[in-house]
């Protein structure tokens, strides 16, 4: 054990350190004598904890015996009092007083001698059992009516929703559901009846809200109309400024004369809306079908007014609060006005409207412009959602189907600048009312040509497809019994300003919106066709065709056209009519035959043979002859004058 | 099945089934309030009260609880009334199967509609090209 290292072992501290001097010495305390120590101890105990009675009673014999100092140091360390013991006593005094009144009352109790112990009766508990089986009856019988008036309730509305056929809100608002787009917001249900989803970009909202019908006025409506539909639970309310009907008026005015009156949806007059008052008791599919129509001619005339602003025509269009003027034709305007009627105040806002709905009645009403101005709207609804294809799946926008052909096709800058033009609708709806116009006014022309004219029949055909803008009519022009003979055949394609005529011989003229001229291409075309019918007649006849010109060059000068004339022979070539017609005289029929009978020999035409020449010719009073008309009589002429004299 | 709802709308339909439990909740729970009452069971013991007032309270009680019964039952009416209206205003395929459907029937009705026109116009055109022969060849115009 060489290199063993000594190890000094020290006690622990047994003793608390009490202090610790600057010198480092420290300071314990001195330990706890075996008193103490026990006062110590006994101060943890806890006298009062204790949970059965025979502890207690142990405790209390503890106490009675020896506990002095344990009760003495536990009140010592709660109560630091003068006297460490003092509790201990007091409770010791407590206990002693306690056994000595217990000893007497077992004296007492004993003895009997001055007082006796009665066991005391409990109070009577049950001791009216009926009373609180009757007052539970009670509750319960209140608690049941109380029940039963609710059950009672429920019952008798479901009752009365089948008994009395009232209508379910439910299958109601599921109908409007599948008419009209609903959602709900908060607490109400909210409506939209905007064309917005049909592609319309008209600022104004068509909102609106939903609610149940009081049951009141429910029964009130049924009771008055038994027989009638039943009321709707629905409630359905429109904005004021979509309520009531309203409708576009277009008319065409001629100076300050009304020409045409079209009402757009004037059908929407005799609708029930118009009836003020009359409003709450109008089925809420026809009062949202009012209130649409009212938005859709709102939207109508807003871009209406706006596209007569922008557009610069020669004679501006002119806006006056509800009402666009338009110049259609030179002396013809179009009136475009709002009328909205929305149920309270009933003023018209369009006074011109109304004067001429009373002035002209319902007669006059035509739908044709109205509709298209609904279709024109419409048209351009449809256009704003479908674009032709390919476009971008998720835009909206692409390009249009001529511009996507513009490539393949070569298009040059003109008619691509030509693509990016567009008609606005009121540019259009004038086209179609110029149109309208012109085709009026050739009706008139030619009805009033046929009139005139009797000789060669005109007949007028007009074509059953036609578009708003183009119509086509046909004319022939032949004469009673000889149509198989001759008929002069030609095309009017009426425009929207001008006519196109494609006549018989392939010629085509372009005339111009004044009724004049197409009178005057008629009337040529009616002296052209009596010359060529004549020839025709003539060659049935056997007559032979001398000559023919359709532009002579003689005679007086024609306010229109040129006169034209032909020489037939008879078929043994002795008689010969000469036919002359210019259209300011009409037509003139000149014979002449050979050998001549007023032929004498003169001194200087000595010789017979000269009778042959053929004499002068003789005018013919064609009104005078025979005949049902001018091929007729010529027939006739002709006929006579081929029978050997 | 798993659908995308917005978030409003899936906290409107948890608050409907907590409406529905709750007030099944609540009627039960007030049943069986009422029940005890009538079995006597509670406030035997502790009671300091009269037993008349007693009687009285638990009549009044019971009262209270049958009220709140109906009530209950009439905001069950009141959900399941809540329920259709979301149903109807949210049931997107059925909406969508009417407007097919109405869009097919508009369809075929348009498309009788443009035959029969179609037939009106050539008979009436047919017509009219008679009649016009028959009004320019005659002499009465």
């Amino acid at each position: 054990m060489a290199n063993s290292v000594n190890i000094s072992i020290e006690a622990p501290i047994e003793n608390q350190i009490q202090e610790i001097t600057y010198d480092g010495q420290e300071i314990y305390q001195a330990p706890l004598s075996m008193s103490e120590n026990l006062a110590r101890l006994a101060q943890k105990i806890d006298f009062s904890k204790s949970d059965d009675e025979f502890c207690n009673v142990k405790k209390e014999g503890e106490t009675s015996s020896d506990p002095k100092p344990d009760e003495d140091n536990k009140d010592a360390g709660y109560q630091s009092n003068q006297w460490p013991w003092e509790s201990v006593r007091n409770k010791l005094r407590n206990a002693l007083t306690e056994v000595c009144v217990l000893a007497d009352v077992l004296n007492i109790a004993k003895e009997k001698r001055y007082m006796v112990l009665d066991p005391v009766q409990p109070e009577q508990v049950d001791n009216r059992p009926m009373v609180q089986v009757y007052g539970r009856k009670k509750a319960l019988g209140a608690a049941a009516a109380v029940l039963l008036a609710g059950v009672e309730r429920l019952r008798a509305s479901e009752n009365m929703r089948i008994n009395r056929n009232m209508p379910d809100f439910h299958i109601d608002l599921l109908r409007l559901r599948q008419n009209w787009r609903l959602k709900k917001v908060s607490n109400t249900i909210v409506g939209d009846l905007s064309y917005r989803t049909a592609g319309s970009k008209f600022s104004q909202t068509g909102v609106f809200e939903v609610t149940k019908a009081p049951e009141e006025q429910m029964m009130q409506a049924m009771s008055l109309n038994a027989a009638g539909p039943a009321p709707s639970a629905l409630r359905v309310t429109v904005p004021p400024e979509l309520q009531g009907v309203a409708f576009i008026s277009v008319l065409c005015q001629k100076e300050q004369e009304d020409v045409v009156t079209a009402t757009l949806s004037s059908s929407a007059l005799n609708c029930p809306g118009t009836l003020p008052g009359d409003g709450a008791e109008l089925h809420w599919q026809q009062k949202l079908e009012a209130a649409q129509n009212v938005l859709f001619c709102k939207e109508l005339f807003a871009r209406l007014a706006a596209e007569a602003v922008q557009l610069d025509a020669s004679i501006p269009h002119m806006v006056v609060g509800n009402q666009i003027m338009a110049t259609v034709l030179p002396g013809i305007q179009l009136l475009i006005g709002l009328c909205h009627n929305n149920g309270q105040n009933n003023t018209n806002t369009n006074p011109e409207g109304v004067k001429s709905d009373g002035a002209a009645g319902k007669s006059d009403h035509d739908h044709v412009l109205e509709h298209s101005l609904h279709q024109l709207l419409r048209a351009v609804h449809y256009a704003n959602t479908h674009h032709p294809f390919p476009h971008p799946a998720t835009g909206p926008l692409g390009p249009s189907k001529r511009r996507c052909l513009a490539g393949p096709m070569a298009a040059d800058r003109y008619e691509l600048l030509d693509m990016s033009k567009e008609q606005s609708l009121l540019e259009q709806i004038i086209q179609q009312a110029q149109h309208f116009f012109m085709r009026r006014r050739s009706e008139y022309v030619l009805d009033t040509i046929a009139k005139e004219v009797k000789d060669p029949l005109i007949v007028s055909h007009w074509n059953a497809l036609n578009s708003p803008t183009q119509s086509c009519v046909k004319i022939n022009i032949m004469a009673y019994g000889y149509d198989a003979v001759c008929r002069t055949s030609l095309v009017v394609h009426v425009g929207e300003k001008t006519l196109k005529c494609i006549c018989r011989d392939g010629k085509v003229r372009h005339l111009s919106y004044e009724l004049q001229e197409l009178r005057d291409l008629i009337y040529c075309q009616i002296y052209q066709h009596q010359m060529t019918a004549v020839q025709a007649v003539g060659r049935c006849m056997g007559w032979q065709l001398l000559a023919s010109s359709a532009h002579l060059g003689s005679g007086p000068v024609e306010p229109l056209g040129n006169a034209s004339s032909c020489l037939l022979a008879s078929p043994n070539g002795d008689r010969m009519i000469a036919i002359r017609c210019e259209p300011s005289v009409g037509i003139q029929v000149f014979i002449a035959q050979s050998p001549r009978k007023d032929f004498f020999s003169s001194e200087l035409v000595q010789d017979k043979k000269w009778e042959n020449l053929g004499g002068a010719f003789k005018e013919i009073k064609l009104e005078k002859m025979e005949g049902k008309n001018f091929l007729n009589k010529m027939e006739l002429l002709m006929a006579c004058l081929s029978s050997p004299s | 099945m798993h659908r995308n709802l917005p978030q409003n709308k899936e906290a409107l339909l948890k608050s409907y089934t907590t409406r529905l439990k709750e007030d099944i909740k609540s009627m039960l729970e007030n049943f069986e309030e009422i029940i005890k009452l009538a079995k006597g069971e509670r406030g035997e013991s502790e009671s300091q009260l009269n037993r008349m007032t007693q009687i009285e309270q638990d009549t009044f009680e019971m009262q209270v609880r049958a009220a709140n019964i109906v009530r209950a039952g009439e905001s069950l009416m009141k959900l399941v009334s809540d329920i259709k209206q979301y149903l109807i205003l949210n049931d997107f395929p059925s909406v969508n199967e009417a407007i097919t459907q109405n869009s097919k029937l508009f369809r075929t009705k348009q498309q009788e509609c443009d035959q029969k026109l179609m037939s009106l116009r050539d008979d009436i055109a047919a017509d009219l090209y008679d009649l016009e022969d028959e009004y320019f060849t005659s002499i009465y115009k």
